[in-house]
């Protein structure tokens, strides 16, 4: 599912033996995937789980910075002010004023839209290099913010955040296997809806004005507009993950939007394949697996983290899905 | 009423005159060519007509209607359109792709964020008869970046053209094509409604003349003749400044 959008006849619906095979492919790949997922609880330990549940958060956190850099070619080191905001949205909402969490999740995330969108408002007048600072300079105010409040409890950050109330289906979201499946819903959903996003008329908008943003322009489009919406969207789309990992430990601090975070999600995009909707769960993957594989190795493992980053960047162009597909052309 | 009008337009870049004083009238349906040697202020013209730039002072009218400078997108959306002299074209990714995305910029299904952009069969469909136009049918499937030079200067005005325009700038839109693409380029241009108002910038006289009947020449950002092309091939202050004995 890449970005390219090939019309075809308007109105023609295509047979089965009509889909290119690639495309089988890619279903069967899903279905298989979406299967493994399912079965995966039954088959693995408890810190595989855990290590899944890491995965799948920091796949929804870094596709909403795919939308925003991939999809529209604007390079941020600010989505962990976000990702942050989600979490301490719903800690404000629900350990503080004593909200429902049906209620402070949707605040939240409302709330989490109109602050991209104004912030967006600024940071979008800028491009490249500017635009990275500004949002890195944005993520710090926030981070600041977060330590120096004494009502979300500075550095320490706010407990108690609650999981999802499952008790009408017969389950518990605190047990690690309901949790999982929670976390797995909300990714598919999420998924989802970004894959019809990018495909979408706003979606291929979106990809023209990473490809000339004065051609667009020229074409009719107010690009400010737009490049306000991708920023918001992908901001929720952060936002969403911020509270899922609030949820994961019930615990939300100010690392949360450290500029760390900003910055490994940008290395988990380019490690998966930018502009790629599976691009992000791959690189997050990856990322979690092999960092975690290293630190088992060696405690210098952010050294060896680095080499096998270049090594990536150097000889996966596309990173990793990217690969795969030029070594599939090749192949045909 | 003319389909562009320029009044006493004025650009400065510092202490630079780049253009001065002028006055433009493009009747509705003509072919108008502005020529000129290398800085004469022709490109800075179209890019203050299309809203890239502002002027100094000075007023542009599209049919009437003052240009809002600084927004080229309402520009556009006022039935001004442009190709560019350097490819402005969506490089990764296909030619049909290229031309939807134009001809989505006028339609309501631009806002759609999640409906596929193939569902929008009426878009689809002037993008294919967009891309016939400008004989593209038969690379729609190919990426820009696999397009001979020429077939990226056709898709350049077809891309313009989608946006439906009263009327079309073109800026040097044969500039880098072999004998045989010009030939064929001007045969497109020739080909288009002639209800379209065209202003060509343009260094090539031979696709100037074949394409323009009406013909201003710009030399240090001041008018420095308009006419027909036997005029203007006659005049001799512009022979003097910009033709030369050759097309005179």
């Amino acid at each position: 599912m890449s970005t390219e959008v090939t019309c075809s006849e308007p109105g023609a619906v295509p047979k089965l033996s009509a889909i290119p095979v690639s495309r089988r492919f890619h279903a069967i790949l899903l279905v298989a995937l979406a299967a493994g997922l399912c079965a995966l609880p039954s088959v693995v330990s408890g810190y595989a789980m855990t290590l899944a549940v890491e995965i799948m958060i920091a796949g929804i956190f870094t596709s909403g910075i795919n939308l925003l850099t991939g999809y529209t070619g604007l390079v941020s080191l600010g989505q962990a002010m976000f990702f942050g905001l989600g979490g301490y949205g719903i800690a404000i909402g629900t350990a503080l004023l004593g909200w429902p969490l049906w209620a402070s999740v949707p605040v939240t995330l409302v709330v989490v839209a109109a602050t991209a969108s104004a912030i967006g408002a600024i940071c979008t007048r800028t491009r490249g290099v500017e635009f990275l600072l500004i949002t890195l300079a944005f993520s710090q105010m926030f981070y600041g913010a977060a330590v120096k409040l004494r009502w979300t409890n500075g550095s320490d950050g706010m407990t108690g955040i609650p999981r999802p109330d499952l008790s009408l289906l017969g389950v518990s979201a605190d047990s690690p296997v309901t949790f999982y499946y929670y976390v797995l819903a909300v990714s598919v959903l999420a998924l989802l809806l970004l894959w019809r996003v990018v495909n979408s008329p706003f979606g291929s908008i979106l990809v023209g004005i990473r490809e000339n943003e004065r051609r667009m322009m020229s074409m009719g489009y107010a690009v400010a507009n737009y490049k306000i919406g991708s920023f918001a969207l992908a901001a929720m789309v952060c936002a969403v993950a911020g509270i899922l990992q609030a949820q994961y430990t019930y615990f939300v601090s100010p690392d949360s939007m450290s500029w760390q975070m900003s910055g490994e999600g940008v290395l988990m995009v380019i490690i998966g394949g930018a502009s790629v909707i599976f691009g992000p769960f791959v690189g997050a993957a990856v990322f979690v697996v092999v960092k975690q594989a290293l630190s088992l190795i060696t405690e210098e493992y952010n050294l060896f983290f680095g080499i096998f980053f270049m090594l990536v960047v150097a000889f996966f162009r596309g990173g990793v899905l990217g690969a795969v597909n030029t070594l599939i052309g090749k192949r045909r | 009423m003319s389909a562009l009008e320029i009044r006493n337009l004025r650009k400065a870049f510092g202490g630079l005159q780049v253009i001065s004083d002028l006055d433009l009238r493009v009747p509705s349906g003509a072919r108008h060519a502005v020529i000129g040697p290398n800085g004469a202020g022709k490109t800075t013209l179209f890019n203050i007509i299309t809203g890239w730039q502002r002027p100094s002072s000075g007023e542009i009218l599209i049919q009437g209607i003052p240009v809002q400078q600084g927004r080229p997108d309402l520009v556009t959306r006022g039935g001004l359109s442009r190709s560019f002299q350097k490819n402005m074209l969506l490089e990764s990714v296909t030619v049909l792709e290229n031309l939807r995305v134009a001809c989505q910029a006028f339609d309501a299904s631009r806002h759609s964020m999640l409906r596929s952009c193939r569902s929008f069969s009426g878009v689809v469909r002037k993008a294919h008869d967009a891309a016939a136009q400008m004989h593209l049918d038969h690379v729609l499937h190919k990426k820009v970046n696999e397009l001979s030079y020429g077939q990226k200067r056709q898709l350049e005005v077809a891309i313009a053209l989608c946006a439906e325009p009263k009327i079309l700038l073109m800026d040097e839109p044969a500039a880098g094509t072999s004998p045989d693409e010009r030939l064929n380029l001007i045969k497109l241009i020739n080909g288009l409604s002639s209800e379209l108002t065209i202003l060509l910038v343009e260094h090539d006289m031979d696709v100037v003349f074949a394409i323009c009947d009406v013909i201003t020449v710009l030399s240090y950002g001041k008018v420095l003749a308009t006419g027909t092309k036997v005029e203007i091939q006659s005049n001799p202050q512009v022979i003097e400044a910009y033709l030369g004995q050759h097309h005179a």
